[in-house]
């Protein structure tokens, strides 16, 4: 049986998710890129309602094996918060990756285009979906 | 009375020997080739600016000792102390024995030691200037002196400064050897002018200093040598010539380091570099293929093949094993071999690659000896 409090709780999981779709299919219509990744995730991933903040800090936080051994993460060199600075193997410092720290981010189709393939391929060993793409910059685009 | 006997004359019985210029000229070199003999032995490569400008104060001074040589007071002039091969000879004789003859001004051997300081001094002087000029693309002749030339002097440069090292010893011994025989002070004499024990042979009348003279043809030597310089430096440049700008290169090749210049490595490594950018240093640094085309093009243009500067030179040998990799080079490892492993893990400098760290002009490609510095933390 559902008590009254779990009820509670469902329903304002629900409203949650719904406000963050919303937010989402907004910031895709605003921004061409995100709303490229969009375009191109709804054709190859069936069910797709849209991206996911929380998937895109999975994918920002978690270890790897299947890229190289020196870059087991995106944090290697992003630093361990999206807020923070982090910095490069050859120890050049980057700016934040969060939105509101680093405001001319995912701006420039190419630069975002070159770095998604660099650090995909460094990290996880392959390219990422755009799905990962698009849930990365969503999920940076909140913080 | 023999020929030009003279009386002594002057305080206390003596004569004055040295005048005012040349006694200057003497304590000036001895400063300043002392400055230069130890910034250039013991100094660290940074300090190349005290070490130029004791070699620009030396060749001011040879100059005034030459026009001095000839319009100085008697003692001065080099016609005083010029003595034939047999005179030589036989003051050399009477020396071994331990009774040198006695001479007012210099004597041969003091003499013959005169011309070699000032020939090996002048020599340490124009091999010094080529090899600035050649080698670290400075001074005046930076424009005219190709790197090689400029190596070739530094060699010369560092062979006749162990002569003068040597000749130095020479002449502070024999001064010393001299003043007992003599029994007269000459440091002394070289101080304050006067000397007190005369020669039989003094010419009767010492050649009065013609200042207005000198002055003249002095200025007029040095302007000459100084138009001389300034032409040179209005020439084109033999070692650093200039890339143009390139946007994409410089956006580039910077977002993960610093900006490393086309100089410092040969075309064929560049080229293996750039083909295979997706596996650079354990990293994917991939470029689309228009830039990465552009890009290699420029640094294939401006490689070190086409640089005379000392970088170009010292690292165009590569590492077999590390062909892509300037701090992997012999050049590179034997020039800073002395340099201490902990000096490049301080935090200012973190690793071998980053040039940026100790060398303010690395972005440049001319890593100039006053631009090095090692940071302290
Ligand atoms: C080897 C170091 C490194 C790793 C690991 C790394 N990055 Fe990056 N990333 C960089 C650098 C350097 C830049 C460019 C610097 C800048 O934009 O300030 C960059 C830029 C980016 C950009 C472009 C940002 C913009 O301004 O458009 C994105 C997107 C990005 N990274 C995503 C990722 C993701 C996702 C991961 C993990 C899968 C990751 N990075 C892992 C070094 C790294
Ligand atoms: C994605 C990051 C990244 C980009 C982009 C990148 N590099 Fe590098 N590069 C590195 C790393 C990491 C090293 C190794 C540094 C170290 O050993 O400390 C390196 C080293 C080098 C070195 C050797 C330095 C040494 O120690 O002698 C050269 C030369 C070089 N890179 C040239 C380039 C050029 C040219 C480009 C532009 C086409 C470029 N790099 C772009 C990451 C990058
Ligand atoms: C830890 C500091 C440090 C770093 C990092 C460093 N250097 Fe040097 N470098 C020095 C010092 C110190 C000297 C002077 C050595 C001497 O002559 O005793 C020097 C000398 C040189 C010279 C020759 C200067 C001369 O006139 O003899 C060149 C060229 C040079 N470095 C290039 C490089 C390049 C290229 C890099 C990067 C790949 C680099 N250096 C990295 C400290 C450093």
């Amino acid at each position: 049986m559902h008590s009254p409090f779990t009820n509670f709780a469902a329903a304002l999981v629900l409203a949650l998710s719904a406000t963050a779709f919303a937010i989402n299919v907004e910031a895709a219509a605003s921004d061409p890129i995100l709303a490229g990744f969009a375009e191109s995730a709804k054709a190859s991933t069936p069910g797709f309602t849209g991206f996911s903040a929380e998937r895109g800090k999975r994918l920002f936080l978690s270890k790897q094996t299947s890229g190289k051994p020196e870059t087991p993460s995106c944090t290697t060199c992003h630093g361990n918060s999206p807020q923070s600075r982090g910095q490069t193997r050859a120890d050049k410092p980057i700016e934040p990756m969060a939105l509101s720290h680093t405001p001319n981010r995912y701006s420039d189709p190419k630069k975002v285009a070159k770095w998604f393939r660099r650090n995909c391929k460094s990290v996880l060993g392959r390219e990422c979906t755009a799905l990962e793409k698009g849930d990365f910059i969503t999920f940076m685009a909140t913080q | 009375m023999p020929d030009g006997l003279k009386p002594a004359t002057g305080t206390k019985g003596a004569t004055r020997v040295w005048d005012l210029p040349t006694r200057i000229f003497h304590w000036s070199l001895v400063a300043l080739i002392a400055t230069g003999l130890l910034s250039g032995y013991f100094a660290p490569a940074w300090w190349l600016d005290i070490h130029s400008w004791a070699g620009y104060g030396i060749a001011g001074l040879i100059i005034f000792r030459l026009v001095w040589a000839v319009f100085g007071f008697e003692y001065s002039r080099f016609s005083n102390f010029t003595y034939a091969p047999g005179e030589t000879l036989r003051h050399l004789r009477s020396f071994l024995r331990r009774q040198p003859g006695h001479y007012t001004g210099h004597n041969p051997l003091g003499a013959m030691m005169v011309f070699a300081l000032i020939a090996v001094i002048s020599g340490i002087v124009v091999s010094g200037l080529v090899s600035l000029g050649g080698k670290e693309d400075q001074g005046p002749l930076a424009t005219v002196a190709s790197y090689s030339v400029g190596k070739t002097a530094d060699d010369i440069h560092e062979i006749l400064a162990g002569i003068l090292v040597g000749l130095i010893g020479l002449h502070i011994g024999g001064v010393l050897v001299e003043s007992i025989l003599s029994r007269e002070n000459l440091v002394r004499s070289m101080i304050s002018g006067w000397k007190t024990r005369l020669s039989s042979r003094e010419p009767a009348a010492p050649r009065p200093a013609r200042p207005r003279a000198a002055l003249a043809v002095f200025a007029v030597a040095a302007l000459l040598i100084g138009s001389a310089f300034t032409v040179l430096a209005g020439l084109p440049a033999t070692g650093l010539t200039t890339a143009a700008a390139h946007p994409a290169f410089e956006a580039e090749c910077s977002d993960c380091h610093q900006l490393y210049h086309p100089s410092l490595l040969p075309a064929a490594s560049w080229r293996d570099m750039m083909a295979s950018l997706d596996q650079h240093f354990g990293e994917d640094a991939s470029l689309d293929d228009g830039d990465r085309t552009s890009i290699t093009g420029h640094l294939v243009k401006h490689a070190a093949g086409h640089w005379d500067s000392k970088a170009a030179h010292k690292f165009r040998t590569i590492s077999e094993q590390e062909p892509w990799q300037i701090s992997a080079t012999p050049g590179w490892k034997r020039i800073h071999k002395e340099i201490p492993e902990a000096d490049f893990k301080r935090p200012k400098v973190k690793s071998k690659s980053n040039c940026l760290g100790c060398h303010s002009d690395a972005a440049s490609g001319r890593f100039h000896n006053q631009n090095i510095r090692l940071p302290k933390e």
